[in-house]
């Protein structure tokens, strides 16, 4: 099962089927979170997650598709697009350190 | 082709008085209206449902940002926000939504409007305000801020308020 220390995190990227709505809501509000932190946050098409992404963030229904195109990739679903668990955990441990598992 | 507009809301593609049956009917308004804008072709609505048939696009605080696959990608035509509030409620799967942000993009010039969506979402107090406007020139300005405070009315006047003609 892949994971990485969050101090290994250079990219994080949201991905959903279009890449034209949830994702990038969600993109915009880790943006946010992580502003100041050296991390950059994209958000695409789940069929077209970039090889350089660290942590895919994407929504449930969509992690098998996802874990198909970038296996090799720490993956975090969530659920809810305002305030998931997953999430907000996610933005946690990039501030404070520690790691990161699929 | 136009290029991706600097303005993605168009007031035109804002019905604050709309009414639907079923949570599919409010997609299809929500795509009917950018189809009036010229943002898509009608064959992009049905992807729309598609979409929504995997993965709901309710977002919380009674609010759904309906768009299309990446298939009907091809259907569109240049970047627009349609606007759609339903005051009597539509049943979102087991969620009422009051509020629906349809959506086409090709581009990203939809990327700020949604910033401010996801950071009016975050505040149930914002959520509430924009969930209860009911004028197109109040639901313009609390999802395109900077265009509302330097409230110079493109051609027109578009944005003055005024109720949505029909």
């Amino acid at each position: 099962m892949p994971s990485i220390d969050s101090k290994d995190v250079k990219k994080i990227v949201v991905a959903c089927d279009a890449g034209m709505g949830s994702s990038v809501m969600l993109a915009s509000q880790l943006r946010k979170a992580l502003s100041g932190l050296s991390i950059e946050v994209k958000h695409t098409p789940v069929n077209a997650i970039p090889a350089d992404a660290d942590i895919v963030v994407c929504h449930a229904g969509l992690a098998a598709r996802a874990k198909a195109t970038a296996p090799d990739k720490v993956l975090v679903p969530f659920q809810v697009f305002i305030g998931d668990p997953a999430v907000t955990r996610l933005i946690a441990t990039m501030k404070n350190g520690g790691t990161v598992d699929a | 082709m136009p290029d991706t507009a600097p303005l993605p809301l168009d007031p035109r593609a804002v019905r604050l008085r709309a009414e639907a049956g079923s949570r599919d009917d409010a997609i299809r308004q929500c795509g009917q209206a950018l189809l009036a804008v010229g943002a898509v072709d009608e064959s992009y609505i049905d992807t729309m449902i598609d979409r929504e048939r995997s993965i709901s696009t309710y977002v919380g605080e009674g609010v759904a940002i309906p768009h299309g696959t990446l298939a009907g990608k091809d259907a569109v035509h240049h970047d627009a926000i349609s606007v759609l509030r339903f005051p009597a409620g539509v049943d979102w799967d087991g969620f009422p939504v009051t509020l629906c942000i349809g959506i086409a993009a090709r581009g990203d010039g939809h990327v700020r409007l949604l910033s401010e969506l996801a950071q009016i979402l975050l505040d149930p107090e914002r959520a509430e305000a924009l969930r209860e406007a009911d004028d197109v020139g109040l639901v313009v300005r609390l999802l395109q801020p900077e265009t509302g405070q330097d409230a110079e009315p493109p051609e027109g006047g578009p944005s003055t308020r005024e109720e949505t003609p029909e």
